[in-house]
């Protein structure tokens, strides 16, 4: 054996050595990191499950898909979680078809906060107080407590003398994931420039909006939806509940031919008038585009739009703009809404599918899907100061908290009809076609006529 | 003989059709037969599980009672006539114009064609940005002759038009091709005996041409009828039915009655008009195209 074949073995044999010990010293100096829940927690029970999980496209269940969480929960479990995502006006039909049937596909559904009544009442959707008073599925530090109240009760509670409210007879059906409040994010640059104060109410807002429009040059006041159906009545119930007006009275009767219904049409009339082109025909996305590509100076609605108006990749005023609380007139109240999880009750697999709502709605993911552009549902992240400088959205939202009305909708399981009337009649209303006053009167009847069947009224 | 055996063909005929015959009734009638039953029921979508009520006419009173379905009544018909008709005479004066031969005449009539092979989904999402009122090409072209902004399909004295239009874009090319396929079988002997006694082109056009093909735009124009009466698609991912109700036609009101209403009785009785109003509209079609036949 000559010198440089014993040289060529040394040096081998030192890699081979070198790569064995340093993979050994890799391996002890690991921290095992426990997983959430704890050690005690079996995690693997349903291992082997495949699970099914219906959800929109929608900005908070987007973060959720680019946090990864769904592939952290099925490495932790083993369980395996099919996405089902489509558009949320379309997920309505697919879900209760899918729910009458006597075994259903879907395991873990996400609900807009509008169908919870209709699901529940329907038997659609399981009541969790059992699971989460089973310790072998529960987390013993998952800190329920620690849920947005408002969220807890707009997304989760229904069945109980208050139909979609917390009270006598009502349950736990769900819990918020994808929740939201209302508040404004206005362009800082526009208002810096031209000395505008941030309106704090409806009417200093309409003078806002019409100044811009008058004087900032290619710029609009506030975006708005206002197409007909859903978006013209999500709007109008946006703007109502500070004017004072509501769908119903006390006693079910329809009460919004009131004068601060008229008066609330009037205000969004005059925000077309001073809104970009064609706003009486947007959905939301047209919305969240007028005010992403700098045509509107004003956004007022829901809350989860936050992330979208930072990211650079989706907004070209990512870097100027400023977050308001929702303008008060007769009352400062904002809205609720968004989305909840739920379990349907033809689901297979109810338990592992606890294990997933549990799982995306702890408090260390909901900060993984949060910091990936997500809306925060529990108190613990709005109210974190140290989080207000990267995300100065949250200081706003933990005062507005404070006005979210968990009943800013009368979500009866009849709701989908009457939004649907009351969105043709308010459309008409902000497109000229009708009068404030005969669009409103028009629909009185046929909505009545809901109640009546309904069993609400006589 | 030949007398007896006829019972046997017309016995062996009906063995043969039964099949076929079993299955479209399957199909077709029990369907349509459940459809008219239920439009006499009211039965929710909130309760799938529980039988539907029986509520006699209660839902045909509760249409006709109804503005917004008296309107989508309307919008569905001036639809369908005006799309029928702006198509019929595109597509044959297209045909007309495009039935010789030359170069690359081949290429071009593919071409024409495409719209018809778009999914109906990417046409409505395709019209409505070209709608857009801030980012759309159509008011960005009439922006450089001072127009606009319009909003196409907000505005409810122009969503109407506009969807017509996007309608016309997508389905002359069919009436084209029939026509076309109409005026190639114009026997050529025909035209050259009229070129010989010194017909114009437009004597050609009246008293050789159009006859030939009347019978192919009859039936052109049924089939766009009955087909223009079920659009959905396009107009449901252009306007949703809005502004108001200005082009809600009947299909999107019975797509919103048994989806958002969860109304099934009813929508069926909307689905039951909606038939016999193409029924009646195919019938006077299908009529009138006869007797020109026949003539």
């Amino acid at each position: 054996m000559n010198v440089r074949k014993l040289v060529s073995i040394a040096i081998l044999l030192t890699a081979a050595a070198a790569l064995v010990f340093s993979g050994g010293a890799a391996e002890q100096v690991e921290v095992e990191v426990d997983p959430p829940g704890g050690r005690e927690f079996d995690w693997r029970q349903y291992e082997g499950t495949t699970l099914v999980f219906n959800f929109p496209n929608h900005v908070h269940y987007n973060a959720m898909l680019e946090a990864g969480v769904l592939e952290d929960f099925e490495a932790l479990t083993g369980i395996n979680v099919e996405a089902d995502r489509m558009q949320y006006m379309n997920m309505h039909d697919a879900q209760v078809l899918e729910m009458s049937k006597p075994v259903g596909d879907y395991d873990l559904i996400s609900m807009v906060v509008m169908w919870k009544a209709e699901y529940a009442l329907g038997g659609m959707i399981r009541p969790l107080e059992s699971f989460f008073d089973d310790p072998s599925l529960t987390l013993p530090d998952y800190r329920f407590d620690d849920l947005v109240p408002a969220y807890v009760e707009v997304t989760g509670i229904a069945g109980g003398e208050n139909i979609y409210k917390d009270g006598p007879g009502a349950q736990l059906y769900g819990v918020p994931f994808g929740s939201e409040t209302s508040f404004m994010i206005y362009r800082t640059d526009v208002f810096e420039e031209h000395g505008l104060e941030v309106p704090e109410t409806y009417d200093e807002l309409t003078e806002t909006a019409r100044y811009i429009y008058e004087e900032v040059p290619d710029t609009y006041g506030l975006t708005m939806r206002a197409a007909s159906g859903h978006h013209a009545t999500h709007a109008w119930l946006l703007h109502a509940s500070p004017y004072g007006a509501t769908v119903f009275d006390e006693n079910w009767e329809p009460a919004f031919t009131s004068p601060e219904s008229i008066e609330t049409i009037e205000f969004m009339k005059k925000m077309i008038d001073y809104g970009p082109p064609g706003m009486e025909g947007f959905t939301q996305d047209e919305e969240f585009a007028a005010f992403l590509q700098g045509d509107a100076a004003i956004y007022l609605d829901a809350s989860v739009f936050a992330g979208p108006a930072k990211d650079p990749a989706q907004s070209r005023v990512h870097d100027r703009i400023g977050f308001a609380l929702h303008p008060r007139q007769r009352t400062p109240l904002a809205e609720t809404g968004g989305f909840g999880i739920a379990i349907p009750e033809n689901s297979q697999n109810a338990e592992a599918a606890f294990l997933l709502m549990q799982y995306l709605t702890l408090p260390e993911v909901e900060r993984e899907i949060v910091l990936a552009g997500g809306a925060p549902f529990r108190m613990s992240t709005v109210e974190d100061s140290s989080l207000y400088d990267e995300y100065p959205e949250f200081e706003v939202l933990a005062d507005q908290l404070e006005h979210a009305n968990p009943d800013w909708r009368p979500i009866i399981p009849e709701w989908g009809d009457i939004n649907n009337m009351l969105g043709i009649a308010i459309n008409q209303a902000l497109t000229g076609a009708k009068t404030p006053e005969q669009a409103m009167e028009d629909v009185y009847e046929p909505i009545r006529n809901v109640m009546i069947r309904a069993g609400y009224i006589d | 003989m030949r007398k007896s055996s006829v019972p046997g063909r017309k016995n062996s005929a009906y063995l043969f059709l039964a099949p076929a015959a079993s299955i479209l009734l399957l199909v077709l009638m029990v369907p349509i037969f459940n459809t008219l039953r239920l439009s006499f029921f009211e039965w929710t979508m909130r309760a799938l599980t529980e039988p539907p009520t029986f509520v006699g006419f209660r839902n045909f009173r509760e249409l006709f009672g109804s503005a917004n379905f008296q309107e989508s009544i309307r919008v569905t018909i001036t639809f369908s006539l005006s799309v029928v008709a702006i198509e019929l005479l595109l597509g044959t004066v297209l045909a007309l114009l495009l039935e010789g031969e030359f170069k690359g005449m081949r290429l071009f009539r593919t071409l024409f064609v495409l719209p018809i092979m778009i999914a109906p989904v990417v046409v409505g999402i395709m019209w409505r940005f070209m709608y857009h009122p801030s980012y759309g090409k159509i008011n960005y072209f009439l922006g450089f002759i001072g127009l606009g902004p319009y909003g196409w399909l907000s505005n409810p004295d122009l969503a109407l038009r506009s969807v017509i239009i996007a309608d016309i874009w997508q389905w002359t090319p069919f009436v084209f091709l029939l026509v076309l396929a109409g005026l190639q079988g114009v026997p050529k002997d025909v035209m050259e005996a009229a070129t010989v006694d010194g017909t114009n082109y437009f004597q050609t056009l009246l008293y050789i041409k159009l006859p030939f093909i009347s019978a192919v735009l009859g039936i052109t124009a049924v089939l766009r009828l009955i087909d223009s009466f079920r659009s959905l698609v396009v107009i449901y991912n252009m306007t949703g039915g809005g502004p108001g109700v200005s082009t809600e036609i009947m299909s999107i009101h019975l797509f919103k009655t048994a989806f958002t209403s969860q109304r099934l009785g009813l929508a069926s009785a909307v689905a039951v008009i909606l038939l016999l109003l193409i029924a009646v509209f195919a019938s006077v079609f299908i009529r009138n195209s006869l007797k020109e036949e026949r003539r």
